[in-house]
């Protein structure tokens, strides 16, 4: 008898317990089955796809694509144009995201809305407005060609394009968070005579940092992957102007497939990498917000 | 040693929070805020520290005036109602950070600022806990390393926002006649903020009752419960009694 008892138990805790918002076996079944079949099917074939394709003819003409000097030289640009476009949007994310949780001030609103209109307008618009600034029809146009500056078809008009799409992401990410934890440790700070820097660098600083670091690598895999904004302003000079997903294109439209999926393997490799770095990240991240909330 | 504050006002969006208010702490003395919730004393309490700045009035520490001074200039131990010990700092840096933030001329030694931790850490009974982090101490531990983190830079005076406040009934108690016992080894001029009446004509040498940001009377313990100044002060004490 008890021994029947038990097996019903043990029979019963087998199945995950049935809870009261999950559906009959049909629904769950076709549910699970088309995400994840649309999951596999829009995301990770073309991933496996891009990795084939690039390796087709063989490992030996894959890493030929990376001795090519124009591809090096986009390779170059790409880096260069993240080394500048990251940290000021990270200063200016800080910045802002400061600004919007510790001040008040007019227009407070307006502007935490419109930090995050990079998001919802067109990339190509993004790199449009900047011809229309600097470009030689521009507004500013003459004045820059007097200077002998020269924005749009050179590195600074990628670099400012590339800003321009990625200046939500650090403060996007820092704001929810600033919000959440408050003020009360950088008061405590200040009454034990800690100076506003002092009190940046020692309490609000590891308070957010993966916060901080997370709005980092998206807006660093956004740089680096900038396709639209950066085809406007750029004007596609080989071994010049030409960041990695503008070359690819290039090599795509000249029929040079294994290069051009070489390439853009790089790429996929990247965003695997920061899919990777970023859970690990928001995991740290949620953990100090908990902590701090304690 | 002692606090004073002539005709302090402060008023958020138009609500008046405190209105002239005028106080003083003797030196060495312990003094308690009591009022209802909404009565203005933490913002007094915060007005007194530098944490908010008047409309009007004075603020002095030790006959200096100290009313355009910022916070980090007062040297007003503050300990918060939920602590605000910094979260990624052990026990141990927490109560070392005044003295680690000090500018190189007056920021004692290394071997120094150790031994004065210690120190503060053996008169709260913490001594064993000085690695452990924020998260891993119960709430009247947190209490009492907030305390000697406020210590740790010897302020001018010590102010305490319901310092018992989120702690459960058995631990206020104990914590209650302790920091009475702590009050009188140390000397510190301290204020504290309370809405339980209990505690306060317990603890303190002295009362301030307020209601709506004004004072309603100032008192010892024993006079204020005799003769109450007004009707508030009356109903105040005489309907918590009922309970």
């Amino acid at each position: 008898m008890a021994g029947a008892i038990q097996d019903l138990t043990t029979a019963r805790h087998a199945t995950p317990p049935r809870r009261a918002t999950e559906e009959g076996p049909l629904i769950r079944w076709t549910l699970i089955v088309l995400s994840v079949g649309f999951f596999a099917a829009f995301l990770l074939l073309p991933l496996v796809a891009v990795f084939a394709e690039g390796f087709r003819r063989g490992a030996g003409l894959y890493f030929k694509t990376f001795a090519d000097p124009v591809t090096l030289d986009a390779i170059k640009l790409t880096l260069v144009t993240a080394a500048i476009a990251v940290p000021s949007n990270t200063i200016f994310g800080v910045a802002a995201a400061w600004a919007i949780t510790r001040f008040e001030f007019r227009g407070k609103q307006f502007f935490s809305t419109l930090i995050e209109l990079p998001l919802w307008v067109s990339p190509v618009i993004g790199g449009l407005v900047y011809v229309l600034l600097f470009g030689s029809q521009g507004v500013l146009g003459p004045w820059l060609q007097a200077h002998h500056w020269k924005i749009i078809y050179a590195t600074p008009g990628i670099v400012i394009a590339t800003v321009f799409v990625t200046f939500p992401f650090v403060a996007r990410g820092l704001i929810p968070l600033m919000e959440a934890q408050g003020v009360a440790e950088e008061e405590a700070a200040l009454t034990l005579g800690a100076r506003g820097w002092q009190v940046f660098l020692r309490v609000t600083l590891p308070k957010i940092k993966w916060g901080l670091l997370y709005g980092v690598i998206l807006a660093n895999a956004r740089a680096m992957g900038e396709f639209g904004a950066v085809s406007v302003v750029s004007g596609h000079i080989r071994g010049l102007t030409n960041t990695v997903p503008l070359q690819i294109e290039i090599l795509y439209n000249e029929y040079s497939f294994a290069a051009a999926f070489a390439l853009a393997s790089l790429l996929s490799l990247l965003a695997l990498v920061t899919l990777g770095v970023k859970t690990y990240v928001e995991w740290r991240a949620r953990q100090q917000l908990e902590q701090s909330q304690r | 040693m002692s606090i004073r504050v002539e005709g302090l006002s402060k008023k958020f969006a138009g609500h008046v929070a405190v209105e002239r208010a005028s106080i003083e702490v003797g030196t060495g003395k312990l003094v308690a805020l009591l009022g209802p919730s909404g009565s203005g004393k933490t913002t007094l309490l915060r007005l007194i520290a530098g944490l908010e700045f008047p409309d009007a009035g004075r603020v002095f520490f030790h006959g200096e005036e100290v009313t355009e001074k910022s916070a980090y200039e007062r040297r007003a131990g503050f300990v918060f109602q939920h602590y605000a010990l910094f979260q990624h700092l052990s026990v141990f840096d927490n109560v070392a950070f005044g003295l680690e933030v000090r500018p190189c001329a007056t920021r004692p030694p290394k071997a120094e600022i150790r031994e004065r931790v210690h120190c503060l850490l053996k008169l709260v009974q913490l001594e064993a806990f000085a690695k452990r982090f924020p998260s891993q101490l119960s709430g009247g531990q947190r209490q009492r390393v907030a305390l000697a983190r406020a210590l740790a830079i010897e302020p001018r005076v010590l102010l305490l926002d319901e310092p018992f406040g989120a702690l459960d009934a058995k631990v206020r108690k104990e914590l209650r006649a302790w920091i009475r016992r702590f009050h009188d080894e140390t000397h510190n001029t301290s204020l504290f903020v309370t809405h339980d009446q209990e505690e306060a004509f317990e603890v303190a040498d002295e009362v301030v009752i307020l209601n709506h940001g004004h004072i309603q009377q100032i008192g010892a313990p024993g006079l204020i419960q005799r003769e109450p100044a007004n009707a508030f002060v009356q109903d105040f004490l005489g309907l918590d009694f009922q309970i």
